[in-house]
């Protein structure tokens, strides 16, 4: 990210913090079932582009779960 | 992906796949079989924290094997105890597992977060932050988008207030994890949060009221 984009962040509305943990589950396996979270879950692929502990979490948790599956 | 995803409905709970039935029902139970089900979520949870502090081992280079063993229990241990709290939220709009997972993951990524910064003071952000702070690691990118940039840093000195700039500086331009900083003042990583997403909306703003948000600089690669 850089620093502009760290500064002024997504462009679209998102959810919290709290809120994205509450979903992120739902999310990791909806996307990779390629059944589009965004529509389902919105704000929240937003909130991972601006939050890096959010995002570092999300990864971590696709590719333990991918892992799991694969 | 194997196990199908549960379909929500309105008025009409989701289905929850037998496996995550079945960790519920054993969990929510009693006697040898919740025993049992505790042994193996906690080994599910350790599992978890070794593959995040795996991913970090870069960042934990100078934490012993032990500590770092010590952390992953902790962070399970830790877990543990949030997945049991909140066993009742599980709605079963995911597997069992991938809900647990994430608790564990969170809590090893904050852990590693906080050890990594143990001994270090933060960072203050400078007065000068824009000539510290490296976008994106290419020496062209200041120059490429100069008048955006110094239009960011006027609206950093006039429109947020001392906690915003303060916040949103050390983190975006001083590179402190929020989990660190959290930590450090004592509140929470979506306290944090809301207090940069409030700064990022409020230069925008102004920004836009300017016409400086109108072109490709602001566009997300």
């Amino acid at each position: 990210m850089s620093l502009i984009e760290g500064l002024l962040g997504p462009e679209e509305p998102e959810v919290g913090c709290d809120e994205c943990f509450a979903e992120l589950d739902r999310y990791v396996e909806l996307e990779l079932a390629g059944a589009d979270p965004d529509t389902r879950l919105p704000g929240l692929r937003a909130h991972l582009a601006g939050c890096l502990a959010c995002r570092e979490e999300y990864q971590s948790l696709r590719d333990l779960v991918s892992g799991d599956d694969g | 992906m194997s196990a199908a995803v549960a379909v929500t409905l309105p008025g009409v709970d989701p289905v929850m796949d037998p496996e995550s039935r079945a960790w519920v029902a054993a969990l929510a139970g009693d006697g040898a079989d919740r025993e049992a089900a505790l042994e193996r979520l906690h080994a599910l949870l350790l599992r978890a924290a070794r593959f995040e502090l795996g991913r970090r081992r870069g960042q934990l280079a100078g934490v012993s094997a032990g500590e770092r063993h010590d952390l992953a229990v902790q962070a399970a241990d830790d877990a543990m105890m949030a997945v049991l709290a909140r066993l009742a939220d599980f709605r079963g709009l995911s597997r069992f597992s991938t809900w647990a997972y994430k608790f564990a993951l969170l809590e090893a990524a904050t852990k590693a977060r906080r050890m990594a910064w143990r001994d270090r003071e933060l960072p203050r952000p400078p007065e000068d932050w824009l000539a510290v702070a490296a976008p994106d690691g290419r020496p062209e990118a200041a120059a490429e988008h100069a008048e955006l940039l110094a239009a960011l840093r006027a609206a950093v000195a006039e429109v947020l207030t001392p906690h915003q700039r303060e916040v949103l500086l050390t983190v975006v331009a001083g590179r402190v994890p929020l989990d660190v900083l959290a930590e450090r003042r004592g509140t929470t990583r979506g306290a944090l949060y809301k207090t940069i997403h409030d700064a990022r909306r409020k230069l925008r703003a102004h920004l836009a009221a300017s016409g400086l948000l109108a072109g490709e600089e602001v566009t997300r690669r």
